[in-house]
């Protein structure tokens, strides 16, 4: 494996009586891509929110660029600025349901950040930004509000918005689930660049293509741990555990 | 009849007292206005103490709940009798702020402005909450994850959504604070039902009173018809919306 930048190691996650994840040991290497399939409910979504904190874990470490992220003071609470400045300047995160500021227009949703936080100029994170939605696609569209933006053009938005932190890892949270069908490639392609350029990202899908394509690791989730892990191939293809085939079964007989 | 109206509607003690008793509702008016600032920033205040975060702030949050409810619970009335009844004698507190007669008004006016701004206070902030609770959680976890931090992303993110589903709700706490004005007068302050009340102990003739409640009438039913077109306006929002939010 490549230099390591996100390594968890018995991330035990409860949601009350509820426990989310049971034990989850992980490793990502610069520059890796990945992929992380699952049944719904199996805490895929929970593990990239423990990676940047959203879920802080109650049990287990998670190291981002060598530093525990889960000790410090005020650890676990989600509220302690020591280690969520560190972890949130590092880690970018899309979600599902885009979650772009409805009250902003394209361009601004990408600047608020890297202003209010980064302390950057209106000029200079402008032209970021700028530059930025002209990367995913969208320099046409920077004065429209997310109403007016297509599904895809949203999610793509929300891309742009993560990159102008400058993150170090980026985590994509079923990204093109909430998708109209034939709005899915256009996402799935600015992924793609993203990980041709050698960013760090940790994706929980369920697009079997795009893991198989790009992926570097296949990590197959189920009731809280890790049940399978691989190269794309390996896990996709001849997958050694019983319940990675039945999930593999269902989701490719479509 | 006849006596009917000449104790509800005899015009000739109506346009005698027309000035005066406009003068004073002129007072309703500033107390309305002052309380109404206050309190819509207090309000806020109140409700962002209680939407905070982590288990440090826990004091402040079980605080504000307390204060919120125990203000809704005990009458306007009283409160305004309690602050304008005891604080006077309260030596510890120095005298310009315990008999208060700023910018040329009396300290009972400035008593009903605070009875007003703590009850109202607490109502307004059950109506910001109920706007902020109206903001989907993915706003605040997304301004989170870009490394806002938990006020910066109400300040940006959250309040200003919030504030746009609550105009109709807010306009009618504004409505009742207008109405409400009027219990100062048991405080001995000189705002139009007081002087009304005069007229009336004097000519035994409610018609002053009726040319009061005529002035809330001007002011109020708008307002009430303008609650009614808001909330449209957000339900035809709501429903234009609903399609993009599944896109």
């Amino acid at each position: 494996m490549a230099e390591p930048m996100v390594q968890l190691k018995g991330v035990r996650k409860s949601f009350g009586k509820l426990e989310v994840l049971k034990g989850v040991d992980l490793g990502v290497g610069k520059g890796e891509v990945i992929c992380s399939l699952g049944p719904s409910g199996s805490g895929k979504s929970t593990l990239l929110r423990c990676v940047n904190l959203l879920a802080p874990p109650e049990e287990g470490e998670i190291f981002l660029e060598g530093r525990d992220i889960c000790k410090g003071p005020g650890s676990g609470t989600g509220e302690s600025s020591w280690n969520l400045d560190f972890v949130r300047q590092r880690v970018g995160m899309v979600f599902q349901q885009f979650n772009l500021f409805p009250h902003k227009t394209a361009l601004q949703n990408v600047t608020l950040a890297p202003q209010r936080v980064l302390g950057k100029s209106k000029a200079e994170s402008e032209e970021k930004g700028r530059a930025l939605l002209q990367r995913v696609g969208l320099g046409d569209r920077l004065g429209q509000y997310p109403e007016t933006l297509s599904g895809g053009q949203q999610q793509r938005v929300a891309i742009a918005r993560a990159l102008a932190m400058e993150p170090h890892v980026m985590l994509f949270d079923e990204v093109t689930s909430a998708l109209d069908p034939e709005l899915v490639k256009e996402v799935l392609d600015t992924m793609r660049e993203l990980a041709q350029e050698g960013m760090t990202m940790l994706v929980v899908t369920h697009e079997i293509g795009f893991a198989r394509e790009v992926g570097d690791q296949v990590v197959f989730m189920d009731g809280g741990v890790v049940v399978e892990q691989g190269e794309p191939k390996q896990v996709l293809d001849s997958p050694r555990e019983e319940r990675t085939q039945r999930f593999l079964g269902l989701v490719l007989e479509r | 009849m006849n006596v009917f109206f000449e104790q509800y509607f005899d015009f000739h003690i109506m346009g005698e007292h027309f000035g005066q008793v406009f003068e004073a509702f002129l007072q309703n008016l500033l107390i309305f206005v002052v309380a109404g600032i206050v309190a819509l920033v207090w309000g806020l205040v109140l409700a962002l103490l209680r939407q905070s975060p982590g288990k440090k702030l826990l004091p402040f949050r079980v605080l504000t709940i307390a204060y919120i409810d125990v203000l809704r619970a005990i009458p306007l009335l009283v409160i305004i009798l309690i602050i304008s009844g005891g604080v006077p004698f309260l030596t510890f507190i120095p005298k310009g702020v315990r008999i208060p007669e700023w910018f040329g008004e009396p300290d009972p006016f400035w008593y009903g402005v605070a009875a007003l701004v703590f009850v109202y206070g607490a109502y307004m902030a059950e109506v910001y909450r109920a706007g902020i609770e109206a903001v989907p959680r993915g706003q605040m976890e997304a301004a989170r994850s870009l490394g806002m931090s938990h006020l910066q992303a109400m300040r940006h993110i959250v309040v200003p959504q919030a504030v746009t589903k609550i105009p109709a709700p807010m306009l009618n706490e504004f409505i009742s604070l207008l109405k409400d004005t009027t219990l100062v007068s048991f405080i001995a302050f000189g705002e139009s039902t007081l002087v009304s009340r005069e007229i009336l102990a004097e000519q035994l003739n409610s018609s002053a009173l009726i040319l009061t409640a005529f002035f809330f009438l001007v002011i109020c039913l708008p307002g009430a018809r303008l609650v009614d077109y808001l909330i449209k306006r957000n339900q035809s929002r709501i429903t234009r919306g609903s399609h993009i939010e599944v896109a």
